[in-house]
């Protein structure tokens, strides 16, 4: 079996589209190199042998996959709602599995002690009871009803608040979170994080963003997320070991990790294992 | 893997003797030195194939565990010292004597089942050094009169060839460096390298420890390039 299993067939962000050009630009995907180019104005994806890969252009980022996939790319149909801004915040490179870099983005309880005064804030570490499904219609995983209090829950946010979440998983490495919108109430920012798994064991992280922010700068829009990301960093390099553990007992988890418990059950029943341990049975 | 810390910070009243050019009577492994854990503080360290992290509590109490949070796998030694705590930086969880978890921060009111537990390595402070251990040794470690601990350097080269360019073999070498009487304490780590714990005559001037400083570092230069020459 090819290195990757399941995975080699889902489809991948490699690029931000308007950062192509026609010499191309050469990265990797799952330990092979490719290449992602400008070909006659569209965005063309090449492997090591110059096969030419498939190609999706979506959410400003271009997409590939090494294998044959058979569903197309999800969709974030809240991106195309009128009145919002779409933030390419650029890319991070994490030395860390890809998976791992999932699993924190749908972690809230980090928040007072890896975002603090932003996110979140000592006394305020409690993590209520939410709502977490594995939605078999669509195949994706759904965390809803997640509540968390943020001194600072976006760049629009003055001052402390209680933030509302859905969290989405709909690819091994992909999410979307929703969140409660100042600005807006009733409706929900999204964002995004699209991971390029380069290795098991290092990522090219791409956040996204469809935001109702009308006042903010761009370049501050960036690097708020930025600085989130980077103090994510700081935990994803140093946790041990580096690959995402799908098997129990390795890792104590509780009630606040439901999602993450969703998340690697989802995984592992799918054989999503590129970036995961399994215990040899 | 012992999970008995025997905390044993006290400086004993009768130092024995150390044996010149020998290995250390127990099963000690310097680590550290005192003075580069201040209180309420937490650092990384080595013992054979385990990461710890080491770290000091408010009060003063040294201690070394397993370099790993069970909960999620991050390292504990780049977590927050409260009171006699060592907290994990992802998520708070704080633990307390024995490794024991007392605090999960996502559940304030939940008491932490007691097999959430970190590993606890022997560990004891003498001379300035702090000693680690898998199981808790036979006796304390060794006492160095007449000397105080100065620094610790990192070399990339074998503890072997670290012991014979301070003229010396084992772990525990006396010598004459750059004119002071020293004891360099040698510490195997992975990867082939060397940690060198270096004591310095009691009282000595700050010319005399810059003298010292100099000479040391000339030293790692010299056995690093022999490594590399032979690698």
């Amino acid at each position: 079996m090819s290195e990757g299993g399941a995975m080699r067939d889902q489809w991948y962000p490699v690029g931000m589209t308007k950062q192509l050009t026609a010499q191309g630009r050469d990265t990797m995907l799952m330990g092979e190199p490719i290449r992602v180019a400008l070909a006659g104005g569209a965005p063309s994806v090449t492997d090591g042998t110059g096969r030419a890969l498939p190609v999706i252009d979506r959410f400003g980022h271009v997409w590939t996959s090494l294998g044959q996939p058979e569903k197309d790319l999800f969709t974030i149909p809240e991106v195309d709602q009128p009145g919002r801004r779409l933030v390419d915040v650029g890319v991070c490179r994490v030395r860390c599995s890809p998976l791992r870099a999932v699993e924190n983005f749908l972690d809230i309880a980090h928040f007072p002690f890896v975002h603090t005064d932003i996110l979140g804030s000592e006394p305020h570490t409690e993590v209520a009871r939410y709502e977490v499904e594995i939605r078999d219609d669509v195949d994706e995983v759904w965390a809803t009803k997640v509540k968390f209090f943020q001194p600072q829950a976006a760049k629009s946010a003055e001052g402390g608040i209680t933030t509302d979440y859905m969290y989405r998983v709909c690819a091994p490495t992909c999410s979307v979170l929703y969140k409660t919108c100042p600005p807006k109430p009733g409706e929900w920012d999204v964002i995004a994080l699209f991971v390029q798994p380069l290795t098991e064991t290092l990522c090219d992280v791409w956040p996204y963003m469809a935001l109702y922010d009308d006042d903010a700068e761009m370049t501050d829009l960036i690097h708020f997320q930025q600085m989130i990301f980077v103090q994510d960093r700081s935990v994803l390099e140093n946790q041990l070991p580096a690959l995402l553990p799908l098997d129990p007992g390795r890792e104590i988890p509780t009630r606040a990790d439901m999602t993450s418990i969703a998340y690697r059950r989802w995984l592992k029943r799918h054989g999503f294992t590129y970036g995961a341990q399994l215990v040899a049975a | 893997m012992g999970m008995m810390g025997a905390a044993c910070s006290d400086p004993c009243a009768s130092a024995p003797t150390p044996d010149t050019g020998d290995t250390v009577p127990t099963d000690w492994t310097p680590a550290a030195l005192s003075d580069d854990i201040p209180v309420a503080s937490a650092a990384p360290g080595q013992l054979g194939p385990h990461d710890l992290a080491i770290w000091r509590s408010a009060s003063g109490r040294i201690a070394a565990w397993a370099d790993r949070c069970p909960h999620r796998g991050m390292r504990l030694s780049h977590g927050f010292v409260r009171g006699e705590r060592l907290s994990c930086i992802y998520h708070g969880w704080g633990y307390g004597e024995g490794g024991q978890c007392v605090r999960i921060p996502a559940h304030p009111e939940l008491t932490p089942p007691e097999a959430i537990r970190v590993p606890v390595f022997s560990v004891a402070e003498a001379s300035g050094v702090i000693w680690v251990a898998e199981e808790a040794p036979d006796g304390p470690p060794p006492e160095f009169p007449g000397v105080v601990a100065f620094r610790s350097l990192q070399v990339s080269a074998a503890p072997e060839a670290l012991a014979a360019a301070l003229g010396g073999t084992g772990t525990v070498i006396e010598t004459v460096l750059g004119g002071a009487q020293v004891v360099a304490l040698i510490q195997p780590l992975r990867g082939g390298a060397a940690g060198l714990h270096l004591l310095a005559p009691e009282g000595s001037d700050p010319a005399a420890l810059d003298a010292l400083s100099a000479e040391v570092e000339a030293l790692r230069r010299r056995v690093e390039a022999a490594e590399e020459m032979t690698a």
